[in-house]
This record gives C-alpha cells, sequence and structure tokens, in this order.
C-alpha cells in the first residue's frame, strides 16, 4: 500500500508542518490552555455552587407571614445567609417597588392545609438559587410546625434529618482502591480525554481539508500528479499530517504523565504534616494519604485506546475531509459539505455526558459502537467503566472497516476530480467518479 | 536513445472525444511542436503522455517501453495550468519535486544551484514562492521540469508572461537541451515562436492530428499561391484582372502589393506581361511561402 513515492509526500508534509511554529506552539501551550480551559469550567462551576447563598446574603427578603406560625420557624431556621425581615403585605410590597427590599415572600394562611403555596415576588422574577433556598427553608418550617402539632417526640424528628451518604469504592484486579476519587475522578478525566479526542479530530480533520485542496487551489497539482500517483499523493498526505498528529498526541500523553507523577509530591510539598498529627520527617505518601488525596489511577491502557482511537479516527474523519477536500476549490465552498460529517462528531460530544452518567447503558454501547462516533463516547467509557472486551473489538473492528472505505472512497473520487478545478461537481458526477473512478 | 512514439492514440469523457486516433513521433535531439486551438485536445494529449491520464485506445511508449510511473522519472514537464507551493521556499520545494522524480537530494542540491544561478534566481532561492513574480516563478518551474535531467521535456506554453530578455535566456536553454538529444515537446498556439524553434510539426483540432511532418516539409506541402510585387509605374490591366476574377489583392500600398493568382492564372504569364509593359520598372517579384499562421487557419478552417 505505501509506495515509495508517498512515503516522500509523508516526509515532505510531516518536515514541513513540523517545524512550523503553529505546531511548537501548539503542541507546547495546547495542554496549557486545555488546563487553564477546565479551569475556568470548574471554577465557575464551583463558584456557582459556593456563591449562591453568598449572592443571597446580599439579597434583603421580607417575609409576610399570614399563617401566623411559620414565621419564628422561619426566622429560626435562618442560616445567616441572607436578611430575613418580617412585614406586612402592603409594606413589602411598596419596600419590593421602592428597592428597600430585593424580594417579599407571601405565605397565605391555606399554606398550612396545603391549598395555597407560599409566593416569591420580586422585580427581575427570582432566580432558581433564591427559590430553592427560601422554599427549603419555608418547606423545613412548615414541616417542624406540622410535627410538633402532632405532638412528635425529637427521636422521631432525627429520623427525618437523617441523610445517607453512598460512598462508591472502585474494584480493580489488584484489590479494593479505598478512598477513591472514584467517580468523580474518573468523570473528569473520560470528559478531558473526550474533549481532546473531539478537538484534535477535528483540527487534523481541518488540516487534511486543506492539505488534500492545496495543491488544487495553487495549481502544482499538474507538476505533482506527473510525478505521482493520486492515491499516493493522498496517502502521504494523510499519513503525513496523522503523524503529526501522533507526535503531538505523544508529547501530550507524556506532559500529562510527568504531571501525574510530580502532581502528588508537589501538593505534598503545600501541606503542612502537623496538621495531620504527622512527623516533620513524614513522606509525600503518608501526608498525602493522611490528607485523604489520592490521585486517580489511570492505566496504560486507558492511553493505548486513546491513541488507537485517535489514530482510527483520524483516518476515518481523515478520508472523508479529504473527499470533500477535493471536490472543492475554496473553503467557503466546503462547508455545505462538511455539515453531514460533522453531525455524528457533534453528536457523539452533545451525548458525553450521557455516557459519562450512564456509560453500561445502551445509549453509550451504541454510541461507542457506530464507526462515525465512537472515538469520543468510546475513550470516555474506558476512562469510566469496564468495557467487555467484545465491545472494544467490534467497536474497534468497525471503525478500522469504515476508515479503510473512507479512505477507498476519497481516492477514487481524488483521481477522478484532482485536475478538474473551476467548477463544483454535480451528485451525479461524484457517483460517476466513484463509480469509473 | 529512443523516441517517444503514439499509436492510435484515442481518448473519450463521456460524449466528447479529446484526442481521436493520435499518432506521432518525437525523435531525441528534435524539438517538436504541437499545436492546435484552443480546445484541440492539446493538453488531453499531454496527459497522456505524462501518464496522467491513459488513453482508451492506442498505445504510448517511450524507448519502445510503454509509458508508466517508470517514464514519470524520465520526463520533465511544464503544464500551462502551473503553480507552485506558496508558502513553501524555492530551494525546498524544487528539493521535493526534485525527489518525486526519484533524485536524492544529494544529487538535486548541486542541481537546483547550478539552475538557480543559470536563471537568474540567487537571491529568491531562499524566499517563499509566494514572494515571487509571475515570471520569476514560471521559471521555478521550468527548473522544475528539467532537474531530473529527463530524457522527455514537454513544455506548454513555456513563454507567455515572460519578458523578452527571459525569453531570449529560455529559448537558448532549450536549444542547449535539444543539442543534448533530449526530445523536447512544446505546445503552443503561438506560431511565430513554433516556427523559430520547432523541427516537427503536429498539428491537433478537435482531438484530430490534422497536419505533421517536419517544417520545411509541412511548408513545401503548401503552394506558393501568394505573389509579392514591387514596381515602379502603372499596371491597370490588374485592376482588370481582379475585376474578372484572375487574382485577388491581399495588401495593397504605394510601392506594390501582395496577390493571390486564381487557379487558371500562371504566375510566368503575369510576369512577362509585367515586363511588357512600357514605362513599368519591375523590382520585386516574389513567390512568398505561407507562414505556420495562415497553414494553421487554412487547415482548421477546411476542416
Amino acid at each position: 500500500m505505501m509506495s515509495r513515492k508517498s512515503l516522500v509526500v509523508m516526509q515532505n508534509e510531516f518536515m514541513r508542518r513540523v517545524t512550523s511554529k503553529t505546531f511548537i506552539l501548539t503542541t507546547l501551550l495546547g495542554p496549557a490552555l486545555l488546563i487553564g480551559f477546565f479551569a475556568i469550567i470548574i471554577m465557575i462551576s464551583i463558584s456557582a455552587v459556593e456563591d449562591s447563598p453568598e449572592e443571597i446574603s446580599s439579597l434583603r427578603i421580607a417575609m409576610v407571614d399570614e399563617t401566623g406560625v411559620l414565621n419564628a420557624r422561619i426566622l429560626d431556621q435562618d442560616t445567616g445567609d441572607h436578611v430575613l425581615v418580617t412585614a406586612d403585605l402592603s409594606s413589602a410590597h411598596e419596600g419590593v417597588l421602592d428597592g428597600l427590599f430585593d424580594a417579599y415572600v407571601h405565605i397565605p394562611p391555606e399554606v398550612i392545609s396545603g391549598t395555597s403555596q407560599p409566593l416569591l415576588y420580586s422585580l427581575e422574577g427570582g432566580g432558581l438559587g433564591v427559590r430553592g433556598t427560601l422554599g427549603n427553608i419555608i418547606d423545613r418550617a412548615l414541616e417542624d410546625h406540622l410535627l410538633a402539632d402532632r405532638n412528635v417526640s425529637a427521636d422521631v424528628r432525627s429520623i427525618f434529618d437523617r441523610v445517607v451518604r453512598l460512598e462508591s469504592v472502585r474494584l480493580t484486579d489488584e484489590g479494593e482502591e479505598a478512598g477513591a476519587p472514584a467517580r468523580e475522578g474518573y468523570a473528569i478525566i473520560g470528559m478531558v480525554l473526550g474533549m481532546v479526542m473531539y478537538m484534535t479530530m477535528l483540527i487534523y480533520g481541518t488540516l487534511i481539508l486543506y492539505g488534500a485542496m492545496e495543491e488544487r487551489t495553487t495549481r502544482v497539482v499538474e507538476i505533482i500528479v506527473s510525478s505521482v500517483r493520486p492515491f499516493d499523493l493522498l496517502m502521504g498526505k494523510v499519513l503525513g499530517i496523522g503523524l503529526i498528529g501522533f507526535v503531538q498526541m505523544a508529547v501530550w500523553v507524556l506532559m500529562f504523565l510527568g504531571a501525574m507523577i510530580f502532581a502528588g509530591p508537589i501538593i505534598g510539598m503545600f501541606v503542612d504534616p502537623a496538621i495531620y498529627d504527622l512527623p516533620a520527617a513524614a513522606t509525600n505518601q503518608e501526608i498525602l494519604a493522611a490528607a485523604n488525596i489520592s490521585m486517580p489511577h489511570i492505566s496504560v491502557g486507558l492511553f493505548i485506546w486513546f491513541i488507537l482511537y485517535f489514530i482510527g479516527g483520524y483516518l476515518l474523519y481523515g478520508g472523508l475531509f479529504a473527499t470533500v477536500g477535493t471536490l472543492v476549490d475554496s473553503p467557503q465552498e466546503s462547508q455545505t459539505l462538511l455539515l453531514p460529517l460533522l453531525m455524528p462528531m457533534i453528536i457523539s460530544i452533545v451525548f458525553m455526558s450521557v455516557v459519562v452518567v450512564n456509560p453500561d447503558g445502551g445509549l453509550a454501547l451504541g454510541l461507542s459502537l457506530i464507526p462515525f462516533t465512537s472515538p469520543v463516547p468510546m475513550i470516555v467509557r474506558l476512562a469510566v467503566t469496564d468495557v467487555p472486551i467484545w465491545q472494544l473489538l467490534l467497536s474497534y473492528g468497525l471503525l478500522v472497516l469504515s476508515f479503510m472505505g473512507s479512505i477507498w472512497v476519497s481516492a477514487r473520487i481524488y483521481r477522478a476530480s484532482i485536475l478538474m478545478y473551476g467548477k463544483k461537481p454535480s451528485l451525479r458526477v461524484i457517483v460517476g467518479y466513484l463509480r469509473h473512478g | 536513445m529512443g523516441s517517444l512514439v503514439l499509436q492510435g492514440v484515442t481518448k473519450r469523457f463521456g460524449k466528447v472525444t479529446a484526442a481521436q486516433d493520435v499518432s506521432f513521433e518525437a525523435k531525441p535531439g528534435r524539438i517538436l511542436g504541437l499545436l492546435g486551438p484552443n480546445g484541440a485536445g492539446k493538453t488531453t494529449t499531454i496527459r497522456m503522455i505524462a501518464n496522467i491520464l491513459t488513453p482508451d485506445i492506442g498505445r504510448i511508449t517511450l524507448n519502445g517501453h510503454v509509458v508508466g510511473p517508470w517514464s514519470q522519472e524520465q520526463m520533465g514537464y511544464l503544464p500551462e495550468e502551473r503553480g507552485l507551493y506558496k508558502k513553501v521556499k524555492i530551494n525546498d520545494q524544487l528539493r521535493y519535486l526534485a525527489a518525486l522524480k526519484g533524485v536524492h537530494a544529494r544529487e538535486s542540491v548541486p542541481r537546483i544551484a547550478y539552475w538557480v544561478k543559470r536563471l537568474g534566481l540567487q537571491q529568491w532561492s531562499a524566499r517563499k514562492a509566494q514572494e515571487l513574480s509571475k515570471g520569476m516563478q514560471q521559471k521555478v518551474q521550468f527548473i522544475a521540469a528539467v532537474l531530473s535531467n529527463p530524457r522527455l521535456i514537454i513544455l506548454d506554453e513555456p513563454f507567455s508572461g515572460l519578458d523578452p530578455v527571459n525569453s531570449e535566456l529560455l529559448r537558448e536553454i532549450v536549444a542547449e537541451l535539444k543539442a543534448n538529444g533530449r526530445i523536447i515537446l512544446f505546445a503552443s498556439h503561438r506560431m511565430e515562436q513554433v516556427e523559430q524553434l520547432c523541427d516537427d510539426i503536429c498539428l491537433i483540432a478537435d482531438g484530430k492530428l490534422l497536419l505533421k511532418g517536419t517544417l520545411r516539409d509541412i511548408k513545401r506541402r503548401f503552394k506558393r499561391d501568394k505573389l509579392a510585387l514591387e514596381f515602379d509605374g502603372e499596371a491597370p490591366f490588374l485592376n482588370a484582372m481582379e475585376e474578372k476574377g484572375d487574382l485577388h489583392f491581399l495588401e495593397r500600398n504605394e510601392d506594390g502589393c501582395i496577390v493571390r493568382l486564381a487557379e487558371h492564372c500562371h504566375t510566368r504569364s503575369l510576369l512577362e506581361r509585367l515586363l511588357a509593359t512600357p514605362d513599368l520598372e519591375l523590382y520585386r517579384f516574389e513567390l512568398l511561402q505561407p507562414s505556420l499562421n495562415e497553414i494553421f487557419i487554412r487547415t482548421v478552417e477546411s476542416q
């Protein structure tokens, strides 16, 4: 399959791109950008959770209790996160309109009997956070009132306060991974790997798209095909650009592994052993164990599968993107043809969170078997759960078959259309290319 | 060294026949001019020779062997639709194009240095193609065509867009390559260039070969039916002859005229008549050879 000429093309594509400033910059800065990207997402989601009480605390909320029994309990429940003020209906109403209060809650007497619901009035309509917090407080107050009304004892009351927290432990061949970050840690790793897979497939697919167009748009094509068979040219390009992707991946994996090795000691340096009643000479492991920090364990197998799926997905999409590149003369023209190709990719990203939550479900299985969507969900599943080996082999087998098909198709179209520039071929012409090559 | 031979070559694209039963031979040490109006099938024929397309019928051989990937390495091609990788430096670009022809860098590097100097591109060899003018890019493409020391060189409109100085330089190099025993195929519709350069001619129109042979034979084959006259005095009988349809004025000025005689009139009798006219001093009486341009137009129109 590999001729000497496609090796020359591959080497040229590789050397040209690997020495470019863009490549060196993205390889070195890529992980930093990615970490920054996820750090921002995580920080925003964490702060959204943590900030909400603080935000409410800055809110002044008037309570208009018409039941006459809940107000004291509500103020009792007040955790100090917000300023609750007792008021009557008209002053509360005026107060909100005058800006004296941010909102007021009207609790009609029928709330006790359950035939009516409290109402939150505010100028903005009230965010979900405020409603949730206030709702919980009123709910709790009502519950207390009703229980007290029926003379329920304190022991029984405490039964209602009990919360069961399900701890998870990951089982591995080596035994239990105690105190493991389990699902959360692996889910984050799965999401990150899925995201990286998606982005790299897209980036390298686009490179192929432009690469396949390059000879035609620069009109150098006729000189080139008088020296190389179009198939060898296409193979050389796909493999050369793929090799770049592989090198970039390998660098990133090494950087990641390095980060995993050094992350523990670095965290250890910032933790004072005295806090955990450990001797000053405690090792990093001891400190980390005492601090209950453990790095999620990532198997080498996961990285190998990641690279295998990247190669498979890249070749499948590379072949299809190359086909588009051979049919059009400019990136603008490629948009309509690209859309159907991007759909499966987008679907696999849209359902990534579903796959993380339910990695063994039907949707996750289906998406990770279909070749056009399989790379992203499969890598997520591999990170989160134990994928049965038959599923892995079937999924990868289908992927290999389809990328061979896609390269075959694009080579045929490439050969027929390589010298036809300036006009956009119709669907019938494309089918003709496929039939007659 | 053997020739390039086309035997009964036919190529169809759907219902369009781009080349029909084309046969000719291009010999080493000679320049073959491939002529034809736009859309005549020149490019298709060249692409088949370059093994970019394969003929439906017929065969093309170089040195007795059917052309294929092997012959691509023995061939240099300057296409009419030409370009370079925009963002690649000239040196790197030429090294890559040579490598695709199977020339190792250790051979191609000194050759590139030689040709770059020969064509006056030294200052540009480390620049990217997009920084070069169109004419300079064309010289780079010409280098690419000769870099692998090919036995067969195909030049499609090599002079278009070149200034007179560079055209002359290129013509000189082509003459040198010819003297070196290369087979040179020169496609053009600029007749005066073809007349200047070519030894052999193939005229193609509508995919068919209309004329072939050496430039001299072809010119001889067309009758010298044009007459250039220069004289001092009056020759009113010429006008009378035109009215009778015996001759036709092609050009006319104070000093003389160029006429075409009708089939039934003899040059000899016209000469005798001119000499017999009193007070007429005849300076010139010459049967003109038809120009290639005329042959071209006449052959294509008669189809």
